[in-house]
């Protein structure tokens, strides 16, 4: 016996609307690819960093470009968000925060932290 | 267990682990610049030369490239259905992680001589 399939079938992305935890698991997939495309220019801050006092200095002006400025900022929200969804994650593996009333709570923890910890970059370290 | 069962397993544990690494070594890094300025030159290599920071640095560049290596593979099986592309992507891929890997180590190393 086959049931009608009356559920709502979007292919189109604008129309999906992903509930919270579904909106923090598919940011997390995309901070992790912007994370691993800024791999090489991390390794050449760290190289560049390491040489000497003059390279520290180049490495220091390089971080004050505008555009690289408005990079670190995409750079920073990636790791932050990458950060506290991955911890929501790991607990996930140990069954914690694992059904929808809790699951929820724990997308909006990992939100609040987020934001807290965006905020506190933003105004002591980022200027 | 047999081989064949271990293939989903063993990528699965080493991204959970090498997050637990990544996500303490960030925290201590975060916590050791309320008590070091490592944004002066000096104290930045005198603090990645102690042989324990330049270890801990060397193992944190290794959870990262393996990390990011099953993630985007993870990423890449997802949405690239076409075998070429995977495996040019795919290669692509592990030739900038490798080499990233390498010239980090190689900066580690540089530091300490």
């Amino acid at each position: 016996m086959s049931v009608p399939d009356n559920r709502p079938y979007f292919l189109n992305l604008v129309k999906i609307r992903l509930p919270l935890p579904g909106i923090i698991s598919i940011f997390h997939r995309i901070s992790g690819v912007v994370l691993f495309l800024a791999i090489p220019f991390a390794v050449y801050l760290l190289d560049l960093s390491l040489q000497n006092d003059q390279g520290f200095r180049d490495a220091a002006e390089l971080l004050q470009q505008p555009l690289i400025k408005l990079l670190l900022l995409v750079l920073a929200w990636s790791i932050i968000h990458h950060f506290y969804a991955g911890i929501r994650f790991l607990l996930i593996d140990f069954d914690i925060g694992v059904h929808k009333a809790a699951s929820r709570i724990g997308a909006m923890l990992v939100i609040a932290a987020e934001l807290l910890t965006l905020g506190i970059l933003l105004v002591s370290v980022y200027p | 267990m047999s081989a064949a069962g271990l293939q989903g397993l063993r990528p699965w544990l080493v991204q959970r682990i090498s997050a637990a690494y990544i996500a303490l070594f960030l925290v201590y890094l975060v916590m050791t610049t309320f008590s070091i300025n490592l944004f002066s030159a000096a104290n930045w290599r005198g603090w990645v030369a102690w042989p324990g920071h330049n270890i801990a640095m060397g193992l944190f560049i290794i959870s990262i490239l393996w990390h990011a290596w099953i993630g985007v593979r993870d990423v890449i099986l997802d949405y690239v259905g076409n075998v070429f592309s995977r495996l040019l992507l795919l290669t692509l891929v592990a030739l900038v992680l490798l080499g990233s890997g390498l010239w980090g180590i190689r900066a580690l190393i540089l530091v300490m001589s």
